[in-house]
Order: C-alpha cells, then structure tokens, then sequence
C-alpha cells in the first residue's frame, strides 16, 4: 500500500525511478519473484511463436468458416489440426500446401463462394492426394509461409505457375495431344506452325522436311520490287489488328516473321534474292488451237475462277473477302492465301508451277493435278487477271538493276540475319540451331534470364511474353524477328514454351511419362508415287501420318468396297450432307485410281473388321427387320439421312451398301470408337442378333447406278433400292 | 508487463487479417480466357465464366451435343430441326433447371428410351465416361438461362 502511496506523491523523476527501483529490486523476495516472472514470459514466447503462425490462423479460420457451411459436422470431423504433408517419394513429391488448403477433397467446398485457400480442387484425372500439388503447380512445396510456398525467395526460384498457363504442366509429362488441354494443344501446334523449330531446338516437335520455300529459284518467281515489299512486311491481306482469319478462324499469322530491315539492307536482299535463277523457267508451248479459240473470249476469266472453285483449290488455299467492311480470309490454310497472287508471281512460272510444284519445290504440299491445256490455259488466266492488286507494289521505291556489291551484301545478309535457318538456298549451307535450345526453357530460373531494360514482373512466365511478342524489349540487340501474335495465342505459345521442363526431375516420374507417338508414313512402288504425286497425306492420315483435314485412310481398305473407291477418286461427291466438301478432283486416270483402291483395299485394313464376311448372308428378312430396328427401335434417322430424310450428323446412309463392307458395318455397330477414336456416333449396346439385321438393312441401301461388282446381296438391295424412310 | 503480449498479438492479429482479406472479383477477358469461359447464348455481351469442370463440359459437349442441342454448330446448321420433338437448347434453364443432376446423368447415360422418352436421343454410357457426362450437365448448369441455383445454395439460404 505505501508503495502506492509513493507512486502517488512523486513529484519528480529522480524519485519516481528510485521508488520504481525500490518496487521491483526492494528486497530479495520481491527481486526473485520478478526475475521468476521474466523467465516464464521469455519462456512462453516460443509457444505462442508456434501458436500464431500463420498455417495456424488458417487453420482456426477454416475451423470457424465451415460451422458457416450446412455439412459443418462431417467437415469438422475431418479436419485434423497440424502441418499436413502429402509425401509420395516416388515422384519426389513432399508438399504441405493442404496444411492451408484444407478443403481440396471436400466436395462441398467447391466453387467460387467458398474463399480461398479453403476452395475444392475440380475433379481432375489425378487427384492430389496421389499426385501432390507441386508437379502441376509448382511453387516450393514443403513450405509452410504463404510468401515461400508460392513465390521466388533466395532459395527457390520455380513460384507458383499462374492459372491460365496451368496447362504447361500436362504437357510436361503428356507429350502426346492432350484434348482436356486445349490451350497447350493449340500453343504446341503454333510452334510448330511458325516455324519456331527452324531456329530453335525444340524437344517433341521435329523439323519437318521443308521449313519455308526453297529460294534456289526465288528470281524465277517473283521480282524484286516484289521481294523488297514482302522482306518490309510479309503478310498483304491481314485484319486491322494485323491478325490473319481464315474462315473465321484466327490461324495465327503468316508464318514469315517480319525481320526488321532497313531499306539498305531490303536493297541488298532483294537484289541477292533477285539473281537466284538456277533452273531458268521455259514459257510452256499451250497448244495454239486451245489459245486461239479462248482468248477473245469475254468470259474467259469467269471459265476459269469456275474451274479454280471445281477443283477445290480453296481446300488449302485461301482469298480474301470483304463484306461489310470487314476483310476476311475464305479458304484453307495448307497453302498459302492467293488474293494478291496475280500481281505477285510471273506468269510463266505460275503455269510451270501448276504443271508440277514438285520439280520447283519437291517437298511441296501441293498435290500435281492432271491438266488439259484448256483447263491450264482457263485458270492461269483467271489468276492473272482477276487475283490481282495493282497498287500492291506502289509503296516499293524504284529499284534499279541490282549491283555485285548489292548482291554480295545481300548474300551476307541471308547468313547473319539466319534465313538459312528455314530457307535453302544454292550455294550456303542450312543454318542449325541459330536460336537458343529451348528445350528446358520451362525450367529456367528466374536468375538464369536475361530482362534487359523491359520493366516487367521478374518471372519466367512475363520474361516468355515479353520476348514472344516484343524480343527487343528484352534483348534491344537481338536477332529474333518480330511475331504478331493476338493476346490468346500469346498465352497459348507460352503455355508451350513452359511445358518444355526438360527430363523429368525424377525417376518415378519418368515412367510417367506418355511419349509421343511419331509417325512416318512413305510406301514405295506404284502406289508411293500416286501417293507422293497427289499429295494424299496432305489432308488424309496413314496409320498416324498425315494431315488431319479429311478422314483417316488407316483402315479405309476395311471399311470402304474397291469399286466405290474407284468411283470415289474418279469423281468425288460428298457422303456427308452438311460437310464443306473439300475433295479436289485430281483428274486422274481410272488406272491410278485402280492402284490407290487396290492398295487401300490390301493394306490399309483395320485387324478387328473381318473382311471375309459374305454378303449372302444378309436376306431381306433380316433387312426388314433391320429397318425396323433403324427408324423405330434405335430411331438412327435423327443423325442419319437416308434420301431425302433424316438428320445430318452422321454420313448420309442413302447408298451405304455401295460404299461400306458387311465387316466395317457389323464392327462399327459392335465399337465405333474401336475403328474410328474420337467418333461421335455414340457406342450403342445392340445384341449381335441386331447387329446382323441393321447390317442386312443398311446393305441394302442403294442409290442411282450400282458399281459393277455388286452382285452379292441382290436379293436385299431389290427390296429397298430406292432408300430410306418416308 | 503486458505490452510484448500486446505486441505479439498485434502483429499477429494484423497477420492474421491481412491473410483474412478478400480477393477482388476477377476481370474476365473474353480472348484471354477463350477455353474458360462461354457467351450467353442470349446475350452476346455476357461472358460466362467456367470453372474447369465446366470447361471440360464445354469442350465435351462440342464435341458430342452441339449438333442436337444447340441452333448454330461450329460446322454449320444445326441438327436439332430434324429431330421430333426438338431437343432442348443446352441452356434452357426453364426445362432443364428443375431435373435433378443425377437424372440428366441417368437420361445422358442411358439414353431416352430407357426413360421413357424419345428413342433419338441415343445413350452415351458406353461412349462417354461418367465424369465426362457430370461435367457436360455442370456446363448446363453454367449457361443456363433462367440461371440455375443449385439445392447446395438453396439449403444454405434455409
């Protein structure tokens, strides 16, 4: 009490501070007592310390969230206390992000209500427990501080990958495509469109026979006002975004960057360019009759863009059309796009050319068509005339001829700026490897990269979009040349770009790995050369080879009769009603198409079709019963027409026992998907009773003039010839 | 005495806040997100986000559905006005809000003979796995026009 007292009367601080002495050091008891109380205090620190950490507070506050939640006592019961660590030595995984992410296997915690860190993971092929969260993640997992799990510190440099790049982390382990990662398919498929191999190694994408055009040549093409311009600036017809859509579809752009030359070095170029004539191009002899009878005629341009539409050269090539103000490429994108093309290529190349690309280009995509002089003669003149800019190369300076110091500047220049990288030339060697490998480029550490002057976040995942879509912003200096790429195609190539992480870090994860599948499809004989003339793989797929425009050939000897093949090659017409029909007719001779349909017929043939079931077995009682099954029980029409009626889905059925062997159909009925992976006629559960009777009615479905070896069956093709449902 | 608890329990209250605070809603961009999101089929300035189940419901239903379920296909005309009676556009919520998850499962997997219903729409079960049939139902539900509340939300309103 009279310590109180004291406290009370101090008037100055001398006497304050000798009372406080006197408080606490007054006597021996009261010295003990207040050390005692230091040492419980300091000794207390380290407990509260591990009370207030932070996976602690989440915790508590997860444990009060869910009493919010209508499941809160089964969710309670499964919430245990403590650092929680998913440890799969196998995959050297070792993460305790689920001591914070305490709702990733409560299903009820999932969507967007529920805050973070406490949200469901989706329901994904691999589940956390099994996999971790650090293999797609990233980040450091045996952290325990939100700041160290996910970001960069000075001892871990791989922060947590952004959602909308998470699909790199499929393609890590997943080298085939992968359909449920859409983003990092497309991103893989534009590497491979640009040309990024032809710089850069790129580990899964192979560096295709013919990166860019053979130049050996180029001055036979084109001239070098023409050069000049496209060197500027490659691309002619793009949107206003400088983006290039085919048919509505952004296909990214054309695929030669622009390089940033100067006009000296575009002089020096085109002038090099220009003098490459190594096979000087002959004006081809169009027989004089076939001259003189169509050119006086009005119409004769019209003849030909009608031909240039019948022989399907818009399957690859594309032109621009411009409706409502707005420009956009019609066509495919196997080719490139001819809007402009009269004003760009000499004419008597163009006839060269068409008459076989492959003696100009011989790993050209471009199919060799059979020609009449008529025919040549009608569509050239079309080109010429009607696909043509006349202001194309108004903004290309005068160009005089080109001068030996222009040139050997020029040759210089192919080298140093790396055209030889996807472009041969005669006379220097392919360029390999002028880019960085890139083969663990998803890898890189953040200390490893270069930022230069740009001012962005320090992250591999800025540091790829900044050099994609800029490279000077990184590197004022460097050679790479300058894409356009719109904001999703961007995230998709550096979603690709991350996905090459090199070989797995461990053992057990590479046995996980799902290898890509390569694939080489190249018969020889008779058939080896139709196949490389006609270019089939351009669009068809051999045994995984191939285009993946039109449907796959690998089993087509199963499914499809010789004499349907023949005719098909002879005269294509479409079986699916609302299909963009893109089959060009090659004009070729019945015995060419006898040797592709013979082929087809010996070996491309699926081991689950039996082709040895006999056509007589089918009798009309089984077809009746069959169409039955079709329209009433299975109601097949409502994606398959047959005549005039039905819906297109499927392929149309009106002559299917034309076209189709009793083996395909009595095997497609048993498994599509079997024959044809990814098909969307859905896997029915038929009993082998009404697998035979569907197979007997769709037999019979025949249409207009029966190929000359049907004879088998003739009783059920009699029944119902004229086809389909009313 | 107690000012160094104080302080602890300051720090760590301020800690533990700063942990608590709510992230800010999202900013959707349509090219940005292309694969994660789906415009309102009614109405082309709103841009539906999908969680990733939905976004493989999406994809899925592209694939498969689009041809019957929806009046413009990727491909060109829709399907849907050959088939009796029409099916229900995927994002008509007025019919397809008020049938359970696990029935449209059931009518997906075993098609509409098998529930009464018209034999064109054909079974999926053996063509597409169940959680690939869960996610194109989840898709619906996302782009449901009257939107769709489901029983987990209503429950909790309880």
């Amino acid at each position: 009490m009279d310590v109180g007292a004291a406290v009370v009367n101090g008037s100055n601080s001398r006497g304050f501070l000798a009372r406080l002495r006197l408080l606490f050091f007054g006597d021996p008891a009261r010295r003990f007592a207040w050390v005692s109380l230091l040492l419980t205090l300091s000794l207390a620190v380290s407990p509260l310390k591990d009370f207030f950490r932070q996976w602690r507070g989440y915790q508590r506050q997860y444990a009060s969230y869910i009493k919010s939640r209508p499941d809160a006592k089964a969710l309670r019961s499964r919430m245990e206390p403590g650092i929680h660590q998913i440890w799969l030595p196998r995959l050297g995984v070792v993460d305790r992000c689920t001591t914070c992410h305490l709702g990733i296997n409560e299903p009820t915690l999932a969507g967007a209500s529920v805050p973070e860190p406490f949200r469901a993971h989706p329901a994904i092929p691999h589940n956390p427990e099994s996999w971790g969260c650090t293999v797609c993640h990233r980040g450091q997992g045996p952290a325990t501080k939100v700041e160290e799990a996910h970001e960069i510190t000075d001892s871990w440099e791989q922060p947590i990958l952004p959602g909308r790049f998470i699909q790199a982390s499929c393609g890590t382990c997943h080298y085939n495509d992968l359909a449920q990662a859409p983003r990092l398919d497309r991103g893989r498929r534009l590497l491979a469109r640009l040309d990024c191999t032809g710089c850069h190694k790129i580990a899964g994408i192979a560096r295709p026979a013919m990166l860019a055009p053979d130049l050996t040549d180029i001055g036979t093409k084109v001239s070098r006002e023409w050069i000049y311009k496209w060197l500027k600036e490659p691309r002619t017809i793009t949107d206003a975004n400088g983006n290039q859509t085919v048919d509505g579809v952004d296909v990214g752009e054309p695929r030669m960057p622009t390089f940033r030359l100067t006009d000296a070095e575009l002089r020096d170029l085109s002038a090099y360019l220009s003098v490459q004539r190594v096979h000087p191009v002959q004006p081809y002899p169009f027989d004089p009759r076939v001259v003189a009878a169509l050119a006086k005629r009005p119409d004769l341009a019209d003849q030909g863009e009608a031909r240039f539409r019948q022989m399907f050269c818009s399957t690859c090539h594309s032109l621009a059309v411009t409706r409502a103000g707005e420009t956009t490429l019609i066509g495919g994108d196997i080719g490139p796009e001819l809007t402009k093309v009269g004003s760009k290529v000499n004419p008597d190349w163009l006839v060269d050319w068409l008459r076989n690309p492959q003696q100009y280009l011989p790993n050209s995509q471009m199919p060799r068509y059979e020609w009449s002089d008529k025919d040549l003669y009608e569509v050239t003149q079309y080109m010429e005339r009607r696909l043509t800019d006349p202001s194309l190369l108004a903004d290309v300076p005068h160009l005089a001829p080109p001068t030996e110091a222009e040139i050997d500047a020029g040759r210089k220049l192919f080298t140093d700026k790396g055209c030889a990288s996807c472009h041969a030339i005669q006379g220097i060697p392919a360029q390999k490897d002028f880019g960085p490998d890139l083969s663990t480029i998803g890898a890189r550490n953040v200390s490893q990269l270069d930022f230069g002057p740009a001012k962005i976040p320090r992250t591999l995942t800025s540091y790829l979009e900044a050099k994609v879509s800029n490279p000077l912003s990184v590197n004022p200096a460097g050679r790479m040349p300058q894409y356009h790429l719109d904001k999703a195609s961007l995230t998709d190539v550096t979603t690709a770009l991350l996905s090459l992480t090199g070989p797995p870090p461990t053992l057990g994860m590479e046995k996980l790995m799902v290898v890509q599948s390569a694939a080489e499809f190249h018969p020889a004989g008779e058939f080896g050369k139709l196949y490389e003339q006609y270019k089939c793989y351009a669009c068809h797929k051999f045994n995984g080879f191939g285009g993946t425009l039109a449907p796959d050939l690998s089993y087509e000897g199963s499914r499809a009769r010789r004499a349907w093949m023949i005719q098909f090659m002879l005269n294509p017409q479409t079986v699916r009603p609302t299909l963009i029909f893109r089959m060009p007719q090659f004009n070729m001779s019945k015995q060419e198409a006898t040797i592709i349909a013979d082929y087809l017929k010996m070996v491309m043939q699926s081991p689950i079709v039996d082709p040895g079931v006999d056509r007589k077995q089918f009798t009309p009682a089984m077809a009746a019963a069959g169409k039955e099954l079709y329209e009433k029980k299975y109601a097949c029409q409502s994606c398959h027409t047959i005549g005039s009626a039905g819906g297109y889905v499927g392929p149309s059925l009106s002559s299917a026992g034309n076209w189709l062997t009793p083996g395909w159909i009595e095997a497609w009925l048993r498994n599509p998907q079997a024959l044809v992976p990814g098909t969307i006629e859905p896997r029915r559960n038929f009993t082998s009773e009404e697998i035979q009777d569907l197979t007997a009615y769709i037999l019979s479905l025949k249409q207009g003039s029966a190929p000359a070896e049907s004879t088998a069956g003739a009783g059920a093709a009699a029944s119902s010839s004229a086809g389909g449902s009313k | 005495m107690n000012r160094r608890v104080l302080l602890i329990s300051a720090v760590s209250a301020a800690l533990v806040s700063g942990c608590a605070r709510k992230a800010a809603p999202v900013k959707i961009n349509p090219l940005e997100n292309a694969y994660a999101t789906e415009t309102d089929w009614n109405n082309p300035d709103h841009v539906i986000p999908l969680n990733y189940r939905q976004a493989e419901g999406k994809r899925i239903f592209y694939e498969q559905c689009v041809w019957c379920h929806a009046d413009q296909t990727p491909a060109g005309p829709s399907n849907r006005s050959n088939v009796t009676p029409a099916p229900p556009l995927w994002n008509d919520g007025k019919t397809l809000n008020p049938l359970a998850d696990a029935y449209l499962e059931k009518f997906t997997a075993e098609g509409g003979s098998a529930m009464g219903q018209s034999p064109m729409m054909p079974p999926y079960g053996r063509t597409l796995t169940r959680s690939e049939i869960q996610a194109v139902i989840a898709y619906a539900r996302a782009i449901a026009d009257p939107p769709y509340n489901s029983p987990a939300t209503s429950v909790q309103k309880k």
